[in-house]
């Protein structure tokens, strides 16, 4: 053979088959496997769920309700396609931080249905935190039962100890709200000061005030439905609701979105 | 026989972590546990194995001009493959192993032995090589992964094993810095036994 293996022509020629070839190859495999890969995502959002109910042998499917919020109301979405939008608003972040309004939110079916799951979203030293907060209501306030973290990139050891359970452990019996009605629950250098708040990591102080701006902003979108709820069901009676016994001077985080009401 | 010399060399006496140092990195991040390090060595079996096979079958036809590109490209292509496969049905473990699947591309052991052997020696010989230097790097892992596993967290495979005895769990077994250290007791070890790969 004659060809001239290093002449321009032979390269290009060389290159485009190449990059066809592979680039074929690899697009096959991938939307081959794409189901398999989305059922997986999607179990893991249903696993993490169930471990922040602290329920995690139990079947998503047949104890949870998936809810949005939409307008301060929670609405059971009861069709496959809703629920499916639920989970991908969860799998995209960006989405999910900025969403205000048909917020996702999951309720355990049993023990009175006073059991929520909140998925929560922030950022980290490094790059983003995300997780899920399972709240149940009191009398007067509202109680963490359970977290889930996990973290894309924070360091080994330190701030990646999010994720581990010993610190997640400590977050549960925390109540959010303090007697003045803020939201107080946060990780807190130095070591806890009351009993809202949980000790921080020792050299992830970064990733730690991640975590309590992720809290507090994430549980604050859905606050005046956590709060209408609890006051509706102890305190009094009709339509007294309307957060009263909660200062006016705007110390809630966020504002509640059923204002009108 | 030269095949069987072929499997054996880079198993101990040429091995790729222990002796030539290379994939250093990723045998420090993926030993925390027996599983991760035994899916990764398997990993890299694969890729080694193939992208040796790939190009000692393409050696007559690849341009040397561009030779360390097509290379990337295979080697790209096979851990993608991988990467893919786990994605789809080992979830949990891709989950464990993340960026390092994608980091397997940066191993020297690949791209070091593609271009040392493969683009020289026949297919069938290229296939073993890449074998033989994919079972050396994962023999490694594993043997770091088991101290680290057993005494960092007292079980192997998740299995229970030490704290029965009660142990307490080491937790300075978990941090990498001891994968160094074990790696390095390897090297003392295998030092000692084989005289001539000592520096004089």
């Amino acid at each position: 053979m004659a060809i001239n293996k290093n002449s321009n022509a032979y390269i290009i020629i060389y290159t485009v088959v190449m990059v066809e070839i592979v680039g074929d190859l690899l697009a096959f495999l991938a939307t081959s496997h794409q189901s398999n890969q989305d059922a997986n995502v999607l179990n893991d959002q249903k696993v993490s769920i169930m471990k922040a109910f602290g329920e995690a042998d139990a079947n998503f499917d047949e104890v949870v309700d998936v809810c949005r919020l939409t307008g301060g109301e929670l609405g059971v979405v009861a069709d496959e396609a809703g629920v499916q939008s639920v989970f991908d608003l969860l799998g995209n972040r960006k989405a999910l931080s900025e969403a205000e309004d048909g917020l996702p939110i999951f309720r355990m079916r049993k023990d009175d249905a006073t059991k929520y799951v909140l998925p929560i979203v922030g950022k980290g030293l490094w790059g983003d935190i995300w997780g899920y907060v399972a709240l149940q209501q009191t009398e007067d306030n509202v109680v963490i039962t359970g977290i889930v973290m996990d973290h894309a990139g924070e360091t080994p050891g330190l701030g990646a100890e999010i994720a581990t359970q010993t610190v997640q452990s400590k977050f549960a019996g925390k109540a959010l709200y303090n007697a003045e009605g803020e939201f107080a629950v946060r990780m807190q250098k130095g070591g806890a000061q009351n009993e809202h708040q949980v000790d921080a990591i020792t050299g992830g102080t970064k990733t730690c005030d991640g975590v309590n701006a992720m809290l507090e902003t994430s549980i604050g979108k859905y606050e005046s439905f956590l709060r209408a709820q609890e006051v509706e069901e102890f305190a009094c009676g009709d339509d007294c609701c309307d957060l009263a016994d909660y200062p006016a001077d705007g110390s809630a985080i966020v504002e509640p979105i059923n204002e009108e009401e | 026989m030269k095949l069987s010399k072929n499997f054996t060399n880079p198993l101990a006496a040429n091995n790729p972590v222990i002796v030539q140092i290379l994939g250093i990195c990723s045998a420090l991040a993926v030993t925390v546990k027996l599983e991760p390090a035994f899916v990764m060595g398997l990993s890299v079996i694969f890729v080694t194995a193939f992208s040796n096979l790939i190009m000692s079958l393409m050696r007559n036809g690849v341009p040397s001009r561009i030779r360390i590109i097509v290379q990337l490209v295979v080697i790209a292509t096979l851990v993608i493959v991988v990467d893919q496969f786990l994605r789809a049905y080992m979830y949990d473990v891709s989950k464990q192993l993340s960026v390092y699947v994608g980091l397997i591309i940066t191993n020297c052991i690949v791209m070091g032995r593609v271009e040392a052997f493969a683009l020289g020696n026949k297919p069938w010989d290229s296939f073993v090589d890449g074998v033989a230097n994919g079972i050396g790097y994962a023999l490694i892992l594993v043997i770091v992964a088991f101290f680290r596993e057993l005494f960092g967290s007292g079980t192997l495979f998740g299995f229970d094993v030490l704290s029965r005895f009660g142990y307490v769990n080491n937790s300075l077994m978990l941090f990498p810095p001891m994968a160094l250290i074990i790696v390095g007791v390897i090297i003392w070890i295998h030092r000692s036994i084989n005289k001539d790969l000592q520096e004089k």
